[in-house]
């Protein structure tokens, strides 16, 4: 069965470029949102295995969207994407609640393959 | 009317009814013209003490002569039939010739001057409390006969006759002793006095020096001037004089003489060479203002600043109403200083100090313009420096929402391409090689973004940006903060910069196998420190970029040190006003 993503960030062109992606590479986007709030209610209305999340959001920070979307049963698992690197946010990707980082510049199918079986950071 | 006035009102009443009252108390037991006289020489302390305080606040004398009336008409209320009054009467009424010594004695700035002047008033005071006390203790009237018919019902912890006795006999030959010592300490005030304030103190001198002499006669006249005619004489003449000096002084009071006096002795104060903040003090002392303000004028433009050189705003110029007012001094028609002060001050008094301390105000505003100039220095210097910061954010922000984003765009699509199953392998080997210069490009342009301005210090803070550097530095940095709050924007820039830079220094110079940067927050300060453990021999004059440092913590009004011994590693301390 293909897996299901919901994209959050806010550039629409990244979403879009993102989506091609994922659908080439056999996921299934669930839907995509352009800012936190709206990106953990997409969590919870479409449930779905991943979650995309950028860190750096317009309202809320991508860490405070995780947190939240972790919070209720049975989350997704969540992959932060950023165009900063993983050293810019020092410590806190390590101790947040997602599956692991991935640097936008980096995003492929393999990457996400090794996040999401715990090969990856 | 001001609520102070009201205050002033209500304190009048209330003695004026301790007055009368005593008098109505005391009326059964002496002839009805000596109640008349005591009433009068209450009631004139009381006029002159209250118009004292109103015109002149913060001076003593009205207060001591409000005290004259309450500690004099004690005594009266002490013919009640109450436990304990008639002593408190006895020994409080004691004190009242010692207060009449200290209004003489302080008259007109309200301070005594001279340490014989304060060793000349204690001994009024303590033969005062000394023999009252003494004698409210051991006199016994019940076991002694009354005098007149009238027992105190005061219980006498230790009588004793013979030290009522002694006791009673000081008190009344006390003066023999007192009174030259007061005239030698009137005389030697005439001596030292302006000629501005021997005019001034005239009338009150030959009052108080006239009473003085009576004090002294009264002294080897019979005790008792209810059964001696001479003794009654005097008695009355003395209280007559004593009705003259609060008269006499309220005259001084409500003509400029005294306010000239006054300034006369700020003439002289000002011939000194002032402290800082002296010209207020001094100013502050002649007015008898304790919360005076001197406010400078800037030439040419209509502001004040403080001797300070920060900006000053005046009252408003409507007289009456507000709680300060603002006599603007001048010098060649031009505005030179304003003092703000209390309202109830005597307007002419003001002007005249102003006018007194022309030239040493001249003098302060010239300093206080200078310091205003360097205020606007540093200001200007901070308002650049976050011109500066407030540009690197936004340069760094269109950086990652524009370029970098497309170029990450652009790279996830020729990624897609290169992996199209289609594509043959001399496209595919060159869209692998676009693709690598892509991935180069973006994480040049990451990095520079960073440099010109860490967006995680905008959107987190200090500690995560620390954290961020420590994460990426060459060299262990363990980092200890007790931040908790956000602080205003420069003062985070200027500290992630300091910390910044000195890690830079310390993977660069240092030799250093560990780092600790501490940030806390104290009285208002934030202190950061960096030590590390390298070969030390760091010196701020030299490239080190140190030097950038210090002007960057000095433009927010904060102070860098850098510690740097041959051998014993680096520390760099800063410390910035977190209110900056």
């Amino acid at each position: 069965m293909r897996r299901s993503v919901v994209i959050v960030d806010d550039h629409a062109g990244f979403r879009t470029q993102a989506r091609a992606l994922l659908i080439a590479a056999g996921y299934e986007v669930a839907g995509e949102a352009g800012d936190g709030e709206s990106g953990v209610r997409a969590a919870r209305d479409l449930r779905p295995e991943v979650v995309l999340l950028d860190v750096q959001l317009p309202d809320i920070t991508g860490f405070e969207v995780a947190r939240r979307i972790h919070e209720d049963p049975d989350p997704p698992a969540i992959i932060l994407i950023s165009s900063r690197d993983a050293t810019d946010y020092g410590g806190r990707i390590a101790r947040s609640c997602a599956r692991g980082f991935i640097c936008k510049a980096e995003l492929s199918a393999g990457a996400l393959e090794a996040v999401l079986n715990g090969t990856g950071r | 009317m001001t609520r102070r006035r009201w205050a002033l009102v209500l304190l009048g009443v209330a003695v004026a009814g301790w007055i009368i009252g005593g008098e109505w108390v005391s009326i059964h037991r002496d002839v009805p013209e000596d109640h008349l006289l005591d009433a009068l020489l209450g009631l004139s302390f009381l006029g002159a003490g209250v118009a004292a305080l109103d015109r002149r606040p913060g001076n003593a004398i009205g207060p001591l002569m409000i005290a004259v009336v309450v500690v004099g008409f004690f005594g009266n209320w002490g013919n009640l039939p109450v436990p304990l009054l008639p002593t408190l009467g006895l020994v409080s009424g004691a004190l009242g010739t010692a207060l009449l010594a200290h209004i003489a004695l302080a008259y007109p700035g309200g301070r005594l001057r001279t340490a014989f002047e304060r060793v000349v008033l204690s001994a009024f005071y303590a033969t005062a409390l000394g023999t009252s006390v003494v004698f409210a203790l051991t006199w016994a009237p019940r076991s002694f006969g009354c005098p007149h018919g009238w027992c105190p019902w005061t219980p006498s912890l230790f009588p004793n006759q013979t030290a009522s006795d002694m006791a009673s006999w000081i008190s009344d030959h006390a003066g023999i002793v007192l009174g030259p010592l007061f005239l030698a300490a009137i005389g030697l005030r005439w001596r030292r006095a302006s000629r501005a304030e021997r005019r001034s103190l005239t009338p009150l001198w030959v009052a108080v020096s006239m009473l003085a002499v009576v004090y002294v006669i009264g002294a080897f006249a019979s005790r008792d001037p209810l059964s001696d005619p001479f003794a009654h004489l005097l008695w009355e003449l003395g209280v007559v004089l004593q009705i003259g000096i609060p008269i006499v002084f309220a005259w001084g009071l409500l003509s400029s003489r005294l306010a000239r006096s006054a300034v006369g002795d700020l003439v002289v104060e000002l011939e000194r060479p002032l402290p800082p903040g002296g010209l207020r003090s001094a100013l502050s002392r002649t007015l008898g203002d304790p919360s005076l303000q001197v406010a400078y004028a800037i030439q040419g433009e209509s502001r004040w600043v403080s001797a300070e050189g920060l900006p000053v705003s005046l009252p408003a110029q409507n007289a009456g109403s507000g709680p300060r007012r603002a006599t603007v001094v001048e010098m060649d028609g031009e505005p030179v200083a304003a003092l703000i002060h209390d309202p109830a001050l005597d307007a002419g008094l003001v002007r005249a100090a102003g006018a007194a301390a022309g030239l040493a105000i001249a003098n302060e505003r010239l300093r206080a313009e200078v310091r205003a100039q360097l205020e606007e220095v540093r200001a200007s210097r901070q308002r650049i420096v976050e011109a500066g910061d407030r540009e690197r954010r936004r340069v760094e922000r269109n950086l990652h929402d524009g370029a970098q984003q497309r170029l990450i765009t652009l790279s996830l699509a020729l990624g897609m391409l290169r992996d199209q199953p289609a594509a043959d392998l001399a496209m595919r080997a060159a869209l692998a090689d676009a693709c690598a210069e892509l991935k180069q490009a973006t994480a040049e342009l990451r990095e520079m973004a960073r440099g010109i301005h860490p967006a995680i210090l905008t959107e987190e803070g200090l500690p995560p940006a620390v954290e961020s550097l420590a994460y990426r530095s060459t060299v262990p940095v363990r980092v200890k903060s007790d931040l908790s709050t956000r602080l205003p924007e420069p003062v985070e820039a200027t500290a992630y910069f300091v910390i910044s830079e000195s890690l830079a220094n310390v993977a660069k110079y240092a030799h250093a196998s560990g780092v600790h940067v501490t940030i806390t927050t104290r009285d208002g300060f934030l202190r950061l420190e960096v030590s590390d453990d390298g070969i030390g021999g760091a010196d701020p004059g030299i490239g080190s970029g140190l030097l950038g440092l210090e002007d960057r913590v000095s433009a927010v009004g904060g102070t860098l040190r850098v510690a740097s011994p041959r051998g014993g590693g680096t520390r760099v301390l800063a410390e910035i006003p977190v209110d900056a």
